[in-house]
């Protein structure tokens, strides 16, 4: 009977090494996991210590907790009252919030000219390095509902000159999950990419935004950025998760060109209104579209000649199971006001990739045919494939590496290649 | 080796494959994760995609137009896995998922992460919007839990675990 007891001890232990070592798939990733909840001790006892050198109790965390009548027992755990201020200044989070964004990029063309969406680029030379945009982004809480956000980009120029956008500043209001509401400078809720990637290159797979997505002022034919009012909420539709977006402002957009040096579009007020689905049941899913109109000068021929420019968007995406799957296809329509000139211009991109560990490797096609007549004769027609990889170092730093192939109308084939360091912090 | 030992060996070392391999069920409801909410709060039941959808910060207010108030567990915790599978996330995912939804503007920073479910119990009975996933076991007085999908944690079918 003894030796059974011994037996089962010996089992007993074994098991329970088991068990401890069961639950991380590796001694490497419990120790890290360990160390992050140490540093996450050691600040969380910094704040502490921090809380009990004020003078007093905060009297509006009382006031809340008697109103509320849910003082916790005094033999309950964790029931120090030096929590309560800290969990309400954790949740609250007071003050300024900030997250940067950042990155170094190495880019080489078969050609000697610039090309768009390659800001930074100088002129002549075959390969180059430049930091594209730093990027700052700051939200603070006003009250439970209102908030505001800005984002503060550095953006090289030609010969290491930097230029400061404020590319977003927006009051937001969320009165519910119906009626959420934004005034002053947002990217247009055109499509997709435009509202879920900005300028911080880190969160994108690729080290470039697609051609058709690319910020106006980079060369891009959209107009990305407008100031004024945007409207977003849910739909009651039960589980298929419908969505709208309504936006009123004013763009102004100016795009470089190659001939006249920039080329401003002197828009008029817009309008944008869409509408997507986010299925309950296919979690990571969006399907939608959107239609934009807003009214544009032409420069070669003169500010008093005006043209409705209607955009048109469709755009499915899933992002789950580490599988990215974006697709958006468009129709910029320009419509001369005297005069029967219409030009109808397509563009679609379609970018997949997996995650496979650290690298996610990721293919584009994309397309755009801008009339050689139109405002944005510098695109023309081009397309053609992109493919490469993402690698992440750890959580805040990444590299990608991506080869261009690009076919053009009336101009020889371009390719390219871009490689990236991108980092948050 | 006796015929006895032997029986004991093959009983524990089953056990041990067993619960290994998740196929214990009684193992499994011990470890249930509850949802719990403020006991202010009138939900009683909420399905497993609307759980997601909170965790996820799509959905941001109650009934009544209450700012929902996440509160999650920091990596390492049982309650924090749960979370992570429910969102179908590894933690690098989860911390990019959120980096992106404040850089849209969607959500002004990621939820709190606390270090005990006392803070939890604090932070629930703090905030009449809260909303916390908190071992069954650790359920404390003045936490409410919600049933999911119409099952209570503990009960056969309880998805959070």
């Amino acid at each position: 009977m003894r030796r059974n007891r011994r037996f089962l001890m010996l089992l007993l232990m074994i098991t329970s090494l088991g068990y401890a070592q069961n639950p991380t798939p590796s001694e490497r990733e419990m120790i890290e996991q360990l160390a992050q909840q140490v540093k996450a001790l050691q600040e969380q006892v910094k704040l502490l210590e921090s809380q009990r050198q004020r003078p007093g109790p905060d009297a509006n965390n009382s006031a809340a907790l008697n109103s509320m009548g849910t003082g916790p027992p005094a033999a309950e755990d964790a029931s120090d009252p030096q929590h309560e201020p800290f969990l309400q200044g954790l949740h609250d989070l007071n003050g300024i919030q900030w997250i940067g964004f950042g990155e170094v990029n190495y880019k080489v063309l078969d050609q000697r000219t610039p090309e768009l969406g390659s800001y930074g680029f100088v002129s002549g030379s075959h390969g180059n390095f430049y930091t594209g945009d730093f990027d700052l982004l700051l939200t603070a809480r006003i009250n439970d509902k209102a908030s505001v956000l800005s984002e503060i980009v550095f953006g090289e120029g030609d010969a290491q000159s930097f230029g400061v956008d404020l590319e977003r500043i927006l009051l937001k209001y969320d009165y519910s999950d119906r009626l959420r509401m934004s005034f002053g400078r947002y990217h247009t809720g055109i499509g997709y990419y435009n509202t879920a990637f900005h300028s911080g290159s880190w969160l994108q797979t690729t080290p470039d935004r697609p051609l058709i997505m690319e910020f106006a002022n980079d060369g891009g034919p959209l107009p990305t950025q407008a100031i004024g009012v945007s409207v977003t909420g849910e739909i009651p539709s039960g589980k298929l998760g419908l969505n709208y977006i309504a936006e009123y402002g004013s763009s102004d957009t100016i795009r470089p060109d190659d001939a006249i040096g920039s080329t401003d579009e002197n828009n008029g007020n817009h309008f944008n209104v869409g509408f997507f689905a986010r299925p309950q049941s296919i979690p990571g899913f969006q399907v939608g579209g959107s239609l934009y109109h807003d009214l544009i000068s032409d420069d070669i021929r003169g500010p008093d000649v005006r043209l409705g420019q209607t955009i048109v968007n469709a755009h499915i995406v899933y992002m789950g199971h580490k599988i990215e799957f974006l697709n958006e296809g468009f129709l910029i329509r320009h419509a001369y006001e005297q005069g029967p000139t219409v030009y109808n211009m397509p563009a679609f991109y379609s970018q997949v990739s997996r995650q496979f560990g650290r690298i996610r490797p990721f293919f584009r096609y994309q397309y755009i045919n801008a009339n050689s007549s139109s405002l944005l004769e510098d695109i023309g027609l081009r397309h053609g494939p992109s493919f490469g990889a993402r690698f992440d170092f750890n959580d805040n730093i990444a590299f990608k590496i991506q080869l261009d192939h690009t076919l053009r109308k009336g101009q020889p084939d371009l390719n390219g290649l871009h490689s990236q360091l991108a980092f948050t912090f | 080796m006796s015929t006895m030992q032997a029986r004991i060996a093959i009983a524990l070392v089953g056990t041990w494959i067993a619960a290994q391999t998740g196929i214990l069920p009684a193992f499994a409801q011990n470890t249930d994760i509850a949802v719990v909410v403020s006991s202010q709060n009138a939900v009683d039941n909420l399905s497993a995609a609307e759980i997601r959808k909170i965790f996820a910060g799509e959905k941001r207010s109650w009934a009544g137009n209450i700012p929902i108030k996440l509160f999650v567990r920091a990596p390492g915790a049982r309650e924090r896995d749960v979370l992570l599978k429910l969102m179908n996330m590894s933690e690098s995912e989860y911390k990019q998922y959120w980096t992106g939804r404040v850089f849209r503007g969607d959500a002004q920073a990621e939820p709190i992460a606390l270090f005990s479910n006392g803070m939890q119990k604090e932070a629930i009975a703090l905030y009449p919007g809260a909303i916390a996933l908190v071992n069954l076991q650790d359920v404390k007085p003045g936490m409410k839990i919600v049933r999911v999908d119409g099952h209570k944690p503990g009960e056969t079918g309880y998805p959070l675990n």
